[in-house]
């Protein structure tokens, strides 16, 4: 015999946690530093309290304008001396917006840090912002858009969050906007939502590296000096669904080759009782490979590439959504096995081998997620956004690990409704329009593709 | 800026070949096993496109010892990450585990490796065909531009030549894939001694030598290989060929490809900081003069041009060109062209600083994981016969001058060794002319 036939036996677990930090005020102003040492690349950004959920309905996406304008240029910089004075530090800069946060700053060596931190402070607190900057940026948007949303699967998104959220909604639109909500903002909302959200009191600077020889004190100031506070509270979102009950949007492609499927609803924000239950069955229903939909949809039909689930959880709302991209001619019996499966987990739960893969995967997986820089510094931006304590992660893992059968099976009766299901297909709608309306899935309305 | 980088390993030889490359680091409790087979779309034969490709799907499917879907979810279930990849060259699979399961995924990997034909049957050769077909669709034939690369390997590498086509084939030659293909593929490229295994992270060299030994040992080496097919060819184009693509897309988008010399070679690095200088990062040439002076083109994180890294004949570098909305596309290709020329007649040495500045922490962010670190020794052991010279890599981009810089992107991206493909929004035909 030439290969081993009997499976290794396993040693025992190295210890983990989440790596230790420090929170400091400085200067007025909040500061975490993580120090990994032997990390010679390491990150300095800024978490702000600036998401899109806190745009008001009209200007959706102006927090992404303000994020992107900021690396274009200062009082003493114009966009290509900023570029430049940053990667010649061999600083990438990063700068977007979620839901909940606008995030912005360099992954940097760390020798540079000082000097990236004085460009990232420069960039929040000196951004020139003037017309003929924030007429390219917010123009660059717009044909960005247009760009994302000539892919299906692009379009396919945009069309799920304005069926299953109500106009009153920030959630109706994407995190980015859209081309009307981008073209009805002016050059002073941008000003005005950068004067209103950004600021000392909104921020929180995360550093995150080999600190040995970094002056985080120092870096502290550089930041907060001189910045002023945001006043007032920052807006919540409405997150009102548009209606009850099965529906269905069909955005015709004629002659597409794939159906992209999303089906799903409204569902609960980060905070909740039963995250952990919630979450670690929704994996097994489709977040990982040997999830049910992936099982079913790939590897036993044949149908997809992948085919996945997930529970999209924001600060104050959240989603659910099932996806997949189906060829054309198994459109309607892959909605109907993406519906079933939904239905049996709602009605059944989890098997108890499903849970303890699922959980042996999750709590498993923590120290891999969790080894570079910037998915540590992500993840302290996450502490910052949801407040939460600092020993979280541990919490989460630990929590993980006593997760019951029980509380996944009240968590997908409650959590999964089969019955308010949203379902959007863009495809080419000739090939599958008229079975669809007899599959039980609700009202059928078929929109033509503008993209 | 710190240049002195350079990553301790050591390297192995099993008895039947196994090239191994193990390098400890102790920051993080996981590990990343990485293992290159040389093999990769231009070994296919003529009617076979794309049977790399679905044939690394097929060593997802079990083997001797590991049932239908028993990888990913051991792997999974043991708080790990897997995958595999198929390009041009080569095709690989990894798994970063925690580091005490170190010994499952090697022995996952080593159970595939040589016991692969008493899982593969006609069911499941079928069903990783449909599944295929469907990443075809879902990457490419359902995407706007989705066939741009198709376009640039046709018309870089002649009809014949193994690059001529790309990894994800025609659906004709998948839906012709036959079970017995797959045994012969098999058991003419899957073999210790067609193989680089490399284990990066929290491990003791020592013991994971043994592992090693203990779980690819008995896997018998081929000892012989057939000559793949030829790779020869011209090192530039020699002339300039254009082709022009309708397709259901909202602006157009313009791709270059030229001809580079190979992976490995002085031109080709090289070529890494040119592209850097013309179109890495938002400091560079082309985006200070089309997106921020002129505004014709649209802005990306990603880089405006890029080489990338083969061993047969000839290397890619291509530019990828998305046009601003209203912009008319010939006055975008003219700016492009105008950028590319002058930096053939020089380079300051700013540019030149910036660009290593930036290709140096490029460099660092790639190798700052293990799995990144375990995926680069494999392939320069595997592409150029020595996992040393992943650590020479950067000390060799530090060399290339200003002069050398102008001296490069002048041969390479020269009017006579360029491919040019023009997306168009809803234009009734292809026109395809060589100039």
């Amino acid at each position: 015999m030439t290969l081993v036939s009997s499976r290794p036996s396993i040693g025992s677990p190295r210890p983990w946690s989440f790596p230790a930090f420090e929170r400091r005020t400085i200067a007025g102003g909040r500061v975490i530093s993580c120090h990994l040492p032997g990390r010679a690349l390491g990150v300095t950004s800024l978490v702000i309290d600036a998401g899109a959920s806190s745009e008001s309905i009209g200007r959706e996406g102006v927090a992404e304008l303000v994020a992107r304008a900021l690396s274009e240029g200062t009082s003493t910089l114009d966009a290509y001396g900023f570029a430049v004075a940053g990667e010649r530090l061999g600083a990438t800069w990063r700068a977007s917006t979620d839901w909940d946060s606008l995030r912005c700053g360099f992954e940097v060596p760390v020798a540079e840090m000082a000097a990236a931190t004085q460009l990232l402070a420069d960039a929040v607190k000196d951004a020139a912002f003037d017309d003929d900057t924030l007429g390219r940026v917010r123009e660059e948007r717009i044909d960005e858009i247009s760009i994302e949303l000539s892919q299906p699967a692009a379009r396919a998104g945009e069309a799920f969050a304005a069926e299953v959220f109500a106009d009153v909604s920030r959630y109706k639109l994407s995190d980015g906007g859209d081309i009307a909500s981008l073209e009805a903002i002016s050059h002073d909302d941008i000003r005005s939502f950068r004067a209103e959200r950004l600021g000392r009191s909104a921020a929180t600077l995360v550093l995150v590296g080999d600190l040995e020889a970094v002056d985080v004190d120092a870096l502290g100031h550089a930041v907060f000096d001189g910045w002023d506070d945001t006043d007032g509270a920052t807006p919540t979102p409405d997150a009102t669904p548009r209606r009850r009950g099965r529906r269905v949007v069909v955005v015709d492609r004629p002659g597409s080759v794939q159906s992209i499927l999303l089906l799903g609803h409204d569902g609960p924000p980060r905070k909740i009782d039963d995250y952990v239950a919630m979450t670690t069955m929704s994996m097994v229903l489709g977040g990982m490979f040997s999830s049910r939909l992936n099982m079913k949809i790939r590897e036993e039909k044949g149908y997809a590439y992948g085919a996945h689930c997930g529970f999209d959880t924001r600060k104050y709302g959240g989603v659910f959504v099932a996806r997949t991209s189906v060829q054309s001619d198994v459109t309607i019996p892959a909605l109907a096995d993406t519906v079933a499966e939904i239905e049996r987990m709602h009605a059944g739960g989890v098997e108890p081998d499903e849970l303890e893969q699922a959980r042996a995967y999750r709590a498993g997986v923590f120290p891999i997620n969790f080894a570079g820089v910037m998915a540590v510094a992500s993840g302290l931006g996450d502490l910052v956004v949801n407040d939460f304590a600092d020993d979280h992660f541990d919490q989460l893992r630990a929590r993980v690990l006593d997760v019951r059968k029980d509380e996944l099976d009240a968590s997908a009766h409650e959590r999964l409704r089969p019955d308010d299901l949203v379902t959007v297909v863009v495809g080419d709608a000739s090939g599958f329009v008229e079975e669809l309306r007899d599959t039980g899935l609700g009202p059928v309305e078929v929109v033509p593709d503008e993209g | 800026m710190a240049t002195a980088i350079s990553y301790p390993h050591t390297e192995h030889r099993l008895a039947n070949g196994l090239r191994v490359v193990i390098s400890e680091d102790r920051l993080a409790p996981v590990v990343a096993v990485n293992l290159w087979y040389a093999v990769g779309s231009r070994h296919e034969v003529q009617g076979r496109t794309g049977f790399a490709h679905l044939f690394e799907h097929l060593m997802f499917q079990g083997s001797a010892n590991v049932k239908r879907g028993e990888h990913f979810s051991t792997v999974n279930a043991a708080g790990g990450t897997l995958n595999g990849t198929t390009w041009c060259d080569r095709t690989n699979y990894y798994e970063t585990v925690p580091a005490h399961h170190l010994a499952t995924a090697l022995w996952l990997e080593a159970d595939r490796m040589g016991g692969l034909l008493e899982a593969l049957d006609q069911a499941n050769l079928d069903n990783q065909r449909d599944v295929v077909k469907n990443e075809k669709r879902q990457t490419r034939d359902n995407q706007p531009y989705g066939s741009w690369l198709d376009h640039l390997h046709e018309l870089c590498y002649p009809p014949g030549h193994p690059y001529h086509h790309t990894t994800i084939g025609s659906m004709e030659d998948l839906d012709a894939a036959s079970l017995e293909d797959a045994r012969a593929f098999y058991e003419t490229w899957y073999a210790p001694d067609n193989a680089v295994l490399s284990i990066v992270g929290d491990v003791d060299t020592s013991e994971a030598i043994m592992l090693v030994e203990r779980y690819f040992g008995g896997i018998p080496a081929k000892g012989r290989f057939p000559t793949p097919p030829s790779t020869e060819i011209a090192p530039r184009l020699g002339g300039q060929v254009r082709r022009t693509v309708p397709d259901r897309v909202p602006v157009p988008r313009i791709f270059v490809g030229y001809r580079t010399a190979p992976f490995g070679t002085s031109e080709f690095d090289a070529m890494q900081i040119a592209t850097t200088v013309l179109g890495g990062g938002r400091g560079s040439r082309l985006y200070k003069a089309l997106v921020l002076d002129r505004q014709l083109l649209q802005p990306s994180d990603s880089a405006i041009v890029d080489s990338w890294p083969f061993i047969g004949g000839a290397s890619l570098t291509l530019a990828d060109l998305p046009a601003r909305e209203g912009v008319d596309i010939d006055v975008l290709e003219a700016a492009y062209h105008h950028e590319v020329a002058r930096l053939a007649e020089g380079a300051t040495d700013d540019e030149v600083e910036r660009a290593k500045a930036l290709i140096t922490s490029q460099w660092l962010h790639h190798l700052s994981g293990v799995e990144g670190r375990a995926d680069t020794f494999s392939q320069y052991a595997t592409l150029l016969g020595d996992p040393e010279l992943m650590n020479r890599a950067l000390p060799a981009w530090l060399s290339v001058t200003a002069r050398d810089v102008a001296a490069v992107a002048g041969e390479v991206m020269s009017e006579d060794n360029r491919a040019v493909v023009t997306f168009t929004p809803d234009l009734p035909d292809e026109q395809e002319a060589a100039a």
